[in-house]
């Protein structure tokens, strides 16, 4: 009898972390707040941006020119799931720390709804948000109000090689046909093991990329702006989806794409086996650092190609990441002063200078001198931008229900009719209540 | 079990040693005992029933965020209802079913070979634990990043070695088709969880007193009638033991997952633990987060009861003693 008690008090200890987890997201802890003594310490939970310089970069130049604040900076994981999962836990709770956190551009509605990031629009004034480039504003808001300042914008670019194009005289593609074609060439000359590589594993990466494709086949994923009933099983998703796996089928990409987050594609285009990529803004100094690239000054970038000629450029993802306030904390205008110097000329100078990144201040975007140094900022103009349908607090059900179906369609699990079937009633259940 | 079990009267002789004593002083131990326990219970209690608790509660209300923290509004069971119709849901807990019930009958049989062969190794014993102790050892999210290298289509070790050595031709995805991606973070599992079950298997053999053996092999008895009469049935208790640690671990099986697949290839790898986490920090649907977290720890209950009754016999005889 005794072991058996024992073995019910292990068995209740030991099955669910997601229990304990729960748990664990009620402790509230406390911020180092210390008002008296005239210098505020305010945290910062941000991930390495381009690389784990920038932050401690940003901070010093901060602090320097705002004596009266301190930053200390509480490092993030790259992972923007595990990112909400750590935020969520904390600031539900009702902990005041981090005061500011890094957030990706999809969190507005959820985190807005669940009353995880302050509504910016109660503290800041409407002018605040002028110094963003159009849509970048909007694209942090929920229901009319600002949740986050848009920190630094990204997009899906098309990278490729320019020594092998140069070789096989073939121009930068333009249409995802004459990338194919190009590939198959590449191939069949042995220039290169693998023409394309993107991100294909189960994940919101994945989600993105599928934006990309069904978006410029003339797909969408909801009808209407309220966002009720899916239109995903389409002709045009059909398309794109057979193209995707054709991609894989024929050998032009290779089949552990289905497996490919960034940093996998990023390493087979890196080590010159890939002769064409799909990847963000961070991809061009990735690809010409000579620690980890060996396809250094051989890299161009360009947008991404459609499926017809007349519609170039194709359509890219817009990703990028806000920074937002945690509705607890006790130094809301320090957050706030860090917010405007964040996003303010000197800040985003840096950022887009030092570190490629596309800077969201408008200003700094267009200034000549800094295009200059970063090439991705001259196609940025170029790209037509698609927004995932994030404008739900739903999103994330709604993204998983793309993400999964396309990558069973993309190992050739199902049948990408199928897929999409599924996909369609998934996110319709998902944005009503009888979801998990 | 007909034999009668000569270890008994040792084995029981300190725990019967108190009984001796008059019931006042029992008593008056008794309530010492309490009292020094009391600490570490209430610890115990307030890391392992209230979270428990707290969750059951959870999980009977709609949870909405506000500014002002968590508002309940009860719903009764209707999470549990929802999720037992959703057939993620179910797919989710037929996988983890399986997951268990294959990784550690495997794990069994294997630690089991393993402890037999270490019990009679004379010289090196020590070497072989602490290398077989390794795998364990590893934290798991970083052995399964290491397996996750191991599996990598494209410069991934095990393609390498296969094709390398002419099995294969063209390179595996490990982990982009359901069955084989399956088969892959099981046998990551099987790989790191097999010496815990060998060493707790050989801590009970080295318990089973050589004189038995002595006098079964004088009695004529062979190889597989000394494993079946002795090893097996004195091991019974040690393997009741291994089974439940493992299937209360397996069960709740997150880490693997969350690091090689993330639920992928579509939900094929989407175990419980990783549903429940998805549908309570990343949807933020705490209620149904909570029922699934809930209906697991039911459902892995009862699983340890049924592992417990089935070597029942065995643990009464001990206790009787």
């Amino acid at each position: 009898m005794r072991k058996t008690k024992t073995a019910l008090l292990i068995a209740a200890s030991t099955t669910m972390p997601a229990l304990l987890l729960s748990a664990c997201g009620q402790t509230p802890t406390q911020g180092a707040a210390s008002p008296s003594s005239g210098v505020v310490t305010i945290t910062w939970y941000a991930g390495p941006i381009t690389g784990t310089g920038v932050r401690s970069t940003l901070i010093s130049k901060f602090e320097k020119s705002h004596p009266n604040i301190r930053v200390k900076l509480i490092s993030a994981p790259t992972s923007t799931n595990t990112d909400r999962a750590n935020l969520t836990a904390e600031i539900s709770g009702g902990a005041s720390t981090p005061d500011v956190f890094n957030g990706d551009v999809i969190w507005p509605a959820q985190f807005g709804h669940a009353h995880l990031a302050l509504d910016l629009s109660h503290h800041l004034p409407k002018s605040f948000f002028n110094r963003f480039a159009p849509g970048l504003a909007a694209g942090a808001s929920y229901k009319g109000q600002e949740y986050g300042a848009p920190l630094f914008m990204d997009a899906g670019f098309l990278y490729y090689r320019k020594d092998l194009l140069a070789k096989a005289h073939l121009p930068v593609p333009k249409t995802w046909s004459q990338l194919y074609q190009d590939s198959r060439i590449l191939q069949q000359k042995k220039l290169v093991r693998y023409g394309y590589v993107w991100e294909g594993n189960s994940y919101e990466g994945l989600t993105c990329d599928w934006m990309e494709f069904m978006t410029d086949a003339g797909g969408k994923i909801f009808s209407n702006a309220s966002l009720t009933h899916s239109v995903i099983d389409s002709a045009a998703s059909l398309k794109a989806l057979t193209f995707m796996r054709k991609l894989i089928t024929s050998g032009v990409s290779p089949s552990s794409v289905t497996t490919f987050e960034e940093p996998q594609a990023m390493a087979v285009f890196d080590a010159g086996n890939s002769a064409f990529l799909r990847n963000w803004d961070y991809a061009w100094s990735n690809s010409n650092d000579p620690k980890v690239s060996k396809v250094v000054g051989k890299v161009g970038v360009a947008p991404l190609p459609t499926f017809s000629q007349s519609q170039y450029p194709g359509y890219s993802n817009i990703g990028g990441w806000d920074i937002y306030v945690n509705p607890h904390s006790q130094h809301i205008s320090q957050d706030l002063t860090f917010i405007r110097w964040m996003t303010g000329t000197q800040a985003q100078t840096i950022l887009a200078t030092k570190y490629s990144e596309i800077p969201t201040n408008y200003a700094v975007q267009k200034n000549p001198a800094v295009r200059r140094v970063n090439p991705v900022l001259n196609i940025v103009s170029k790209v037509r931008l698609v927004p995932r349908p994030s404008g739900t607090p739903s999103y994330p059900k709604i993204s998983q229900a793309i993400y999964t179906n396309i990558n069973s369609a993309l190992t050739g699990s199902i049948s990408p009719t199928a897929a999409l079937k599924k996909a369609q009633t998934q996110i319709d259940r998902a944005v009503s209540s009888n979801s998990l | 079990m007909g034999t009668p079990n000569p270890l008994e009267p040792e084995l029981t002789n300190h725990a019967s040693r108190p009984e001796k004593k008059s019931p006042g002083i029992r008593r008056r131990l008794a309530r010492q005992g309490w009292a020094f326990a009391l600490p570490a219970l209430t610890i115990i209690a307030a890391i392992t029933i209230f979270p428990i608790l707290y969750s059951i509660i959870v999980s009977l209300n709609h949870i909405t965020f506000t500014s002002q923290g968590y508002h309940f509004h009860w719903v009764g069971l209707h999470n549990y209802s929802v999720i037992f119709s959703n057939p993620l849901y179910r797919y989710s807990l037929f996988f983890t079913v399986i997951y268990t019930v294959v990784t550690v009958f495997i794990e069994l049989v294997a630690g089991l070979l393993i402890a037999l062969v270490l019990d009679k190794l004379i010289a090196g014993r020590g070497l072989m634990l602490a290398v077989l102790l390794l795998p364990w050892s590893l934290i798991t999210v970083i052995s399964a990043e290491m397996w996750n290298y191991i599996y990598n289509g494209v410069y991934g070790v095990l393609n390498a070695l296969l094709i390398g050595i002419g099995i294969l031709h063209t390179p595996v995805v490990w982990l982009g088709r359901p069955l084989i991606a399956i088969v892959s973070m099981m046998f990551a599992d099987i790989w790191k969880t097999t010496p815990f079950v060998a060493i707790i298997l050989l801590a009970g053999l080295q318990m089973i007193p050589h004189e038995l053996y002595e006098a079964a092999e004088i009695d004529g008895a062979n190889g597989s009638a000394r494993f079946w009469r002795i090893t097996f049935p004195l091991l019974r208790p040690t393997i009741a033991l291994s089974v439940l640690f493992r299937v209360l671990q397996a069960f709740g099986i997150f880490d693997l997952p969350f690091v090689l697949t993330q639920g992928g290839p579509g939900h094929a790898t989407e175990s419980l633990a990783l549903l429940g986490w998805q549908v309570m920090f990343q949807d933020l649907n705490m209620g149904r987060g909570a029922a699934i977290a809930a209906s697991t720890t039911l459902i892995v209950l009862f699983a340890s009861l049924l592992v417990l009754r089935a070597f029942r016999a065995q643990v009464g005889e001990e206790d009787l003693g």
